[in-house]
């Protein structure tokens, strides 16, 4: 096997396609993207070079920084959400849960493989007030708290938080059985030496579980992040970006400039940042796939 | 370093994924989230339909012994008998087959295969309303606009005549002289919103807008119908005093919220207050336009609209005024596809009645002046409009009109012969509003760009909510018109 993975000429041939392909796929548009940011107006209609104009007009578009704000708080809120809950989820399935583990595993998966228009519409109804209140404001009445009952969609100050307990309900059973997976791989004898040793509840986590899973988290995180970075359908299909601009992403604000301002130029520019945020924050992230943790 | 480069593969590979999977995500979760909503604004009247349906092809007949064909196609010459060309068109609209304008469209083309031209095909497809303009510019983009396609009348499809996308149907249905088969006042009314001498669109429907009320609710908290604004503003007080919702509105599509300041302004700033300030004459910031923001605000803060205006969509609305959880609701005469249905309309035949706006000034906005509109229209390809259109389209102007009425009993902006028989008290209500129009007036976002346009449907639930003053609602609108 060395000798084959030595052979310049067998990593070509293994290698090759596999790229060729991918630079066809990922790599062209993505210059073209380049090459479209410098132009204003689409393809066909007004298309008309601008050279860095659209650049520029990034720093002063009110709108693009409303979206980069909400991206970013989106983001850290549904990261932490999602990777967090299903490490809790996961631990509770390994210690806690001792009957009906698969029944709850399969219950806390099942929103990953909703459509997620589906999931939109049902935490619509969720926190519907009109014309009748939902499960949540119904409830909230029930129990004599009236004046909590709102308009969780409908009001700014309370639509992004909805949209991401939606996103992180979706997701965290899809983390929690990767964790899982890692808990699994994890020797009983480790944590019987350490029970053994004194630990309590939470130094046994500190100590052991958590540098035992920190490649996972890290890997988790990754993917949660590139997976919240193109906030789009969750958002379109339970707020459509509303109240306003309160829940609109820099996805749907790209889109909306593509297709329905007719700037694809500006539209590219905007692609373009949502590329760079993916690159850093993913860099950031390694950053902590520290090997001696 | 290799970690790096890993990671910027990756990120990579995620925006690219993230464009391209863009489209289809965009128009799955906008179908099904939009799922029984109205349209966007101005494109509602024929809502209902807004979920893509696959291409359909229809199949001619086999061509007929005997077909006489391409010699009869004397070029420019369209008053003899149809030469039978041999054409396939590609349509592409908002409606369902079995909605609407969908099953005006499918029929016609039915219609024109089985009696004039069996060489005819058509294929038909469906996007939802809410991605219409985004199809069409990627389709323009890559000069692949189908043969007839539905649009937006007004601003959006100046874009496509400045870019010479589409055919001039003055000079077309002048030549094909077809022309004398469309209502005078849908012509108008549609060169009006684009704001063209020359007419680039047809007409799939002749709208008034106004208000609907629940009569039942008028009668028990003793209201008349208003005639001025002031009147309305007192019908309004009294309903939300006998404990009844006075409002309802679709703050959720946003569009229902804005014609409500455009149903104000109107009134008391004249019928062509917004064509003024899209040309630039009039701000937006104007105190009238201001006043007719506050407006709105003033209601939503009174709690007219009962609680959560903004999630509240045009569906739920109308279906709180038919089942008397509101008193009224301002929309179009296309909304009458809803009350003549009886299992959406509880009140009944008789139910739901309808008035104009009330006149604040009638010096200013008379009475009889009407917010109209033709709905979405169909435009055609310039690149792919030849012969074998012409004919089909002669015949479509020809026979959309008494299509319209003995399939739907509605009025298209045609001409037409026959009164649908056993026509539907609510559209006679409609036909009557129409006829007594001396008027018309375009809506909100009428002639606003796309871009002015989403600002002021996108800032209108801040507006509602209270989150943003009728002023700052308006430089908003100001400040991306005059970035444009």
């Amino acid at each position: 096997m060395n000798k084959v993975l030595s052979n310049k000429k067998a990593i070509a041939l293994f290698v090759g396609p596999a790229f060729i392909l991918y630079t066809v796929l990922v790599m062209v548009p993505v210059l073209w993207s380049l090459y479209y940011s410098l132009y204003s107006g689409s393809p066909g209609l007004k298309w008309e070079f601008a050279g860095l104009k659209n650049y520029l007009n990034l720093f002063t578009d009110k709108n693009f920084l409303k979206a980069l704000g909400v991206n970013f708080k989106y983001i850290s809120v549904v990261v932490v959400g999602q990777v967090g809950f299903g490490l809790l989820m996961a631990l509770m399935f390994k210690f806690w849960l001792r009957r009906c583990k698969t029944v709850v595993r399969t219950l806390v998966f099942f929103p990953v493989v909703l459509p997620t228009v589906a999931v939109g519409q049902l935490f619509a109804k969720i926190y519907e007030i009109q014309p009748n209140y939902g499960l949540l404001n119904s409830f909230l009445s029930k129990i004599g708290l009236q004046n909590l009952v709102q308009p969780w969609l409908g009001q700014e100050k309370t639509a992004l938080w909805a949209l991401c307990i939606m996103d992180i309900w979706v997701a965290m059973g899809f983390y929690s059985v990767i964790f899982y997976g890692a808990l699994l791989d994890i020797p009983d004898d480790v944590l019987e030496a350490a029970r053994v040793d004194g630990a309590s509840g939470f130094q046994l986590f500190r100590r052991i579980l958590l540098p035992l899973l920190w490649p996972m988290v890290i890997t988790s995180t990754v993917f949660s992040f590139s997976g919240t970075v193109k906030m789009f359908e969750s958002a379109l299909a339970l707020t459509k970006g509303g109240p306003g601009a309160a829940t609109k992403s820099l996805s749907m604000y790209m889109y909306d400039n593509a297709f329905t301002y007719y700037k694809v130029g500006y539209a590219s520019v905007i692609a373009i940042v949502i590329f760079l945020i993916c690159v850093v924050g993913s860099a950031v992230i390694n950053r902590f796939d520290v090997k001696d943790y | 370093m290799k970690r790096r480069i890993v990671a910027g593969l990756l990120a990579a590979l995620m925006v690219t994924g993230l464009m391209a999977g863009c489209g289809n995500g965009a128009s799955d979760a906008g179908s099904a989230a939009d799922a029984g909503t109205q349209a966007d604004a101005g494109t509602q009247a024929d809502a209902g339909t807004q979920t893509e349906a696959p291409a359909e092809k229809e199949e001619a007949p086999a061509p007929e012994a005997g077909t006489e064909t391409a010699d009869a196609s004397a070029a420019g010459d369209f008053t003899g008998a149809d030469p039978q060309l041999e054409k396939h068109i590609k349509i592409l609209t908002i409606w369902a087959e079995d909605n609407d304008n969908g099953i005006l469209l499918n029929k016609m083309c039915e219609m024109y295969q089985a009696e004039v031209n069996p060489n005819f095909t058509w294929e038909y497809e469906m996007v939802a309303a809410d991605n219409l303009q985004q199809k069409i510019a990627t389709l323009a983009a890559s000069n692949d606009l189908p043969d007839m396609f539905a649009y937006e009348a007004g601003t959006p499809l100046m874009t496509l005549v400045e870019a010479d996308k589409i055919v001039n149907l003055s000079q077309e249905l002048e030549k094909i002289d077809a022309m004398k088969y469309l209502n005078e006042g849908a012509v108008n009314l549609m060169k009006g919103l684009a704001g063209t001498s020359d007419l680039y669109d047809l007409p799939l429907g002749l709208n008034a807008e106004g208000f609907w009320y629940n009569k039942a609710l008028f009668e028990q908290a003793g209201c008349e119908v208003p005639k001025t604004w002031d009147d309305f503003e007192a019908v309004l007080e009294k309903l939300d005093a006998a404990g009844i919702q006075p409002l309802s509105t679709g703050g959720a599509d946003k569009w229902l919220a804005t014609r409500l300041i455009n149903a104000y302004a109107v009134r008391t700033c004249g019928n062509d207050i917004m064509t003024k300030a899209a040309n630039g004459e009039v701000p937006y910031t104007d105190a009238g336009l201001v006043a007719a923001a506050d407006k709105l605000q003033e209601w939503s803060q009174k709690g007219y609209f009962g609680e959560g205006v903004t999630t509240v969509d045009a569906n739920t609305a109308g279906s709180m005024l038919m089942s008397g959880k509101a008193a009224i609701f301002y929309n179009g005469s296309w909304f009458t596809q809803n009350l003549a249905d009886e299992s959406q309309n509880p009140a009944g035949k008789d139910g739901i009645g309808f008035f104009n706006i009330p006149v604040a000034d009638e010096s200013v906005s008379s009475a009889t002046s009407y917010s109209m509109n033709c709905g979405n229209i169909l435009a055609l390809d310039k690149g792919k409009y030849d012969d074998g259109t012409a004919w089909f389209l002669k015949y479509f102007c020809e026979n959309m009109g008494d299509l319209a009425m003995n399939e739907l009993s509605s009025v298209k902006g045609y001409t037409y012969s026959v009164q649908a028989e056993d026509m539907d008290p609510y559209t006679l209500m409609v036909l009557d509003a129409i006829n007594e129009s001396t008027e018309g007036f375009g809506w909100w976002e009428a002639k606003m760009s796309s871009e002015v346009s989403k600002t002021a449907q996108e800032n209108v639930q801040p507006l509602l909510n209270g989150d943003m003053t009728g002023q700052e609602y308006m430089q908003s609108i100001q400040d991306v018109f005059d970035n444009q």
